[in-house]
């Protein structure tokens, strides 16, 4: 199954980012939100992206120009797409620290600039780091696996571990960011929000073994892993800095979640549900797929995958997408995506009204808008 | 074999700037004539140990202790009573109650559900390593314990910094074997040799924030801080590792600087984090620090030394491996003061044909690996100096005593 896993690392890789590609209501409601939040997130990591040692990896990722490591897209991502799909996590730490508002035991609150503690600032720009760092990870080759149709093995070898250290750097400057919260509980939560990410990239990379169990309610644990937690963990860590109550700390949690989940869903839809998507390519364990697997049983499905292969042995998407369609999966997928908006919309409803609360409302709805 | 001091310095430019580094970091404002009146001094105690004839890698004991200036040890009566102690234990055997379980102890922190990324994760942890920094960390927070009256404790948390730091040190470890493109360590098949790239930068991470978590329930804020730092100078260091200084003074000081991030600041930082468990004053803490970090130098110096002196099997990994990498270590810089040919290779990262094995020639011809050693041997009387301010016990001493095996490791 080799295409599957080169397939991963290029050719969905968009999808695996918080990206959503349909500009008229997400990018409008997220540039909308960062007016709120004081500042557009996109300038949070500029202390981070700005050293030394950054410079110093973008100076040898030059040198990866015409190469096929991954981590030239990831870097380019950084320049072109920052403000819409690599900044989601800090603003909605931001929004969430805003919409509870300040801490009861702080009845003058007045080191809060533009309704968010610093030290909530903090934590959303310690977020992106951390989700950043595995964009970065992500990334990693192995060696081999590399044939040497596929280019030098020395370009890959060096891209790895630029990949490695800026990755890592990443990940430090998260850890001693975390460590000046001065809040144990919080270092504890993050940090086993870092694991929870590791987890469901690990799953990602190690895919084949088990496939033919691969259920609705496994993508559901898998994708909290991967998207979820690191998200519901820093709402949570946000409400714990203000010292909210533990209520409000499950809510943002729940929001942050649910959010997370009902994100991925809805990129996992564009390819089925979107007009001229026609020719998009997709994950075989996106959600709307492993709705229609569990549907048709294991069987049908390898029966299905045959009748969907070309000459040449791959797979004709076109018609894969046509087979699918002709059964309920995409619409339960729809159905899960709208449950995870609705969850996160009623999460929100204890906070007391404010434009942040709108903000995050108007997330949760674009998320059923195709 | 005793080569006076002063030859050892000559005309080098270098190396009176390392040692001007070694003073300045030391956090102490002495001239180079009170520094001159230091070098020659160590606690009676190393006088000792130096003339019990643990000889082996020292080449210059006699000229060291000849000019001993004993005003600067505030404690000679300590000294005295380590000599008289014919019942020393050496300082394995002095911690291994306390570590008896650790690695398992570690295997429970790192919580994975899947089978694979478990068996990843535990791989390095099969009780086959040296267990070397968990053993420093144990015995300074024991004998810091004594120092603040609390003898015969060890503290629930300073234990777990034993662990962590033996767990940053493996995550660490897991990551250099990527970038470094190793297929063995300690002998065995590196993760990234068995399973891939993808997956043993995963392990790493995953390893990184169980120590992360586990450092969290300890629930000292400064103890938190202490250690996340050691994870930039991690990282930090391994970024210095990427360039080469055209300038002898600055590669020096850049070498020195790269061996505290890369491997002394994690011993320096547990060994401050242990004592600021147990004891609320600065000057204790300090103690801590400067003691892990001048040996944890000089314990990188002598790894340095012995990719050129040790065979293969010994080590578990190929010697010349850091020549191999482009890598210019102690040794080398101080070949290159003798032969200024290597100065191209340097900074060619020894990447031309037949390079690696001209640097190598090189270093065996100058006495390059001899000044390693012996500046090696300057930090480990740093480190004496600074742990024998604290209040004698079997561990304060047991750690005088593991400089020695510091610098006469062969492995």
């Amino acid at each position: 199954m080799a295409w599957r896993s080169r397939l991963s690392y290029f050719g969905l890789r968009h999808l695996s980012i918080f990206s959503n590609p349909s500009p008229s209501s997400w990018t409008k409601v997220v540039s909308d939100a960062e007016k709120i939040v004081g500042y557009p997130t996109s300038f949070m990591s500029l202390r981070c992206l700005l050293s030394d040692e950054l410079s110093n990896v973008a100076m040898h990722v030059r040198k990866l120009v015409g190469t096929k490591h991954p981590l030239l897209n990831t870097a380019r991502g950084f320049v072109y797409d920052s403000r819409n799909n690599l900044q989601m996590r800090g603003l909605v730490v931001l929004l969430m620290s805003k919409a509870a508002g300040p801490s009861s035991s702080d009845p003058i609150h007045d080191s809060m600039v533009s309704g968010i503690y610093p030290s909530q600032r903090n934590l959303a720009e310690i977020t992106e780091l951390i989700h950043t760092a595995f964009l970065v990870h992500r990334g990693i080759v192995n060696l081999k696996e590399w044939t040497n149709s596929d280019g030098p093995l020395k370009d890959m070898q060096f891209g790895n571990k630029m990949a490695v250290l800026s990755g890592d750097f990443l990940l430090a400057n998260a850890c001693t960011g975390l460590a000046q919260l001065n809040d144990t509980k919080v270092v504890e939560l993050i940090s086993s929000a870092i694991g929870d990410v590791v987890q469901g990239i690990y799953h990602e990379s190690s895919g084949s073994a088990e496939e033919d169990s691969l259920t609705v309610a496994s993508w559901e644990d898998q994708a909290f892993l991967s998207h979820g937690a690191l998200l519901a963990k820093s709402c949570q860590a946000a409400m714990k800095l203000a010292r909210h109550n533990t209520e409000a700390q499950n809510l943002a949690f729940q929001y942050g979640k649910h959010l997370a989940l009902g994100h991925k869903l809805n990129s996992e839809l564009q390819p089925f549900v979107k007009s001229g998507s026609e020719g998009a390519v997709f994950h075989l364990d996106s959600a709307p797929v492993v709705f229609h697997r569990q549907i048709v049983g294991p069987e049908r499905w390898q029966q299905q995958l045959k009748q969907a292969q070309n000459m040449s042995r791959q797979i004709d998407y076109t018609k894969l997408r046509g087979l699918i369609k002709m059964e309920r999966g995409v619409s339960q997928a729809l159905d899960l995506c709208s449950y995870h908006g609705n969850k996160a919309l009623e999460a929100m409803k204890c906070f007391p009204p404010s434009d942040a609360r709108s903000a995050l409302e108007n997330m949760a709805c674009a998320l059923n808008k195709f | 074999m005793a080569v006076p001091w002063s030859r050892c310095w000559r005309s080098s430019t270098g190396a009176a700037v390392l040692l001007q580094y070694c003073c300045i970091s030391s956090r102490r404002a002495f001239t180079p004539a009170a520094s001159a009146g230091r070098k020659a001094a160590t606690s009676a105690a190393t006088q000792v140990l130096f003339q019990q004839g643990h000889v082996h890698s020292f080449n210059k004991p006699v000229t060291l202790s000849r000019h001993r200036c004993k005003y600067l040890y505030s404690t000679p009566r300590v000294s005295c009573s380590l000599h008289s102690d014919a019942k020393l234990k050496d300082p394995f055997s002095l911690v291994q109650k306390d570590l008896q379980n650790i690695y398992d102890d570690i295997k429970q922190q790192l919580l994975v559900s899947k089978a694979e990324l478990k068996a990843l994760c535990d791989y390095y942890f099969d009780g086959k390593g040296k267990a070397f920094r968990p053993m420093i960390v144990i015995l300074m927070a024991r004998a810091c314990n004594v120092h603040s009256n609390k003898e015969g404790v060890l503290l629930p948390a300073q234990r777990s910094i034993a662990m962590i730091s033996e767990m940053i040190h493996t995550a660490s470890l897991v990551h250099d074997d990527v970038i470094d493109d190793s297929d063995k360590r300690r002998g065995k098949n590196t993760i990234n040799n068995v399973w891939g790239e993808r997956k043993a930068i995963l392990a790493g991470d995953f390893i990184l924030s169980a120590a992360s978590m586990a450092l969290a329930r300890i629930g000292n804020t400064t103890v938190v801080s202490v250690l996340s730092q050691v994870i930039e100078d991690l990282v930090r260091g391994e970024f210095m590792q990427l360039g080469s200084k055209e300038n002898e003074n600055e590669r020096f000081k850049h070498y020195l600087e790269k061996t505290f991030k890369k491997t002394a600041s994690l011993i320096a930082n547990s060994c401050k984090a242990v004592s600021i468990l147990v004891n609320s004053d600065p000057e204790v803490h300090e103690i801590a620090y400067q003691y892990g970090r001048n040996v944890g130098i000089a314990f990188q110096l002598v790894d340095d030394i012995l990719d050129f002196t040790s065979n293969a099997n010994c080590l578990g990994k190929p010697s010349a491996a850091d020549l191999k990498l482009g890598l210019a270590t102690g040794p080398v810089l101080f070949a290159c003061q003798q032969f200024p040919e290597l100065h191209s290779m340097i900074m060619r990262r020894f990447s031309s044909d037949g390079d690696v094995d001209r640097a190598w020639q090189y270093v065996l011809k100058s006495d390059g690996v001899e000044q390693t050693n012996y500046l090696a041997q300057h930090y480990c009387q740093e480190a004496i100096r600074q742990i024998s301010r604290l209040r004698p016990s079997s561990e304060r001493d047991a750690l005088i005593r593991l400089t020695e095996l510091v610098l006469r490791r062969d492995k």
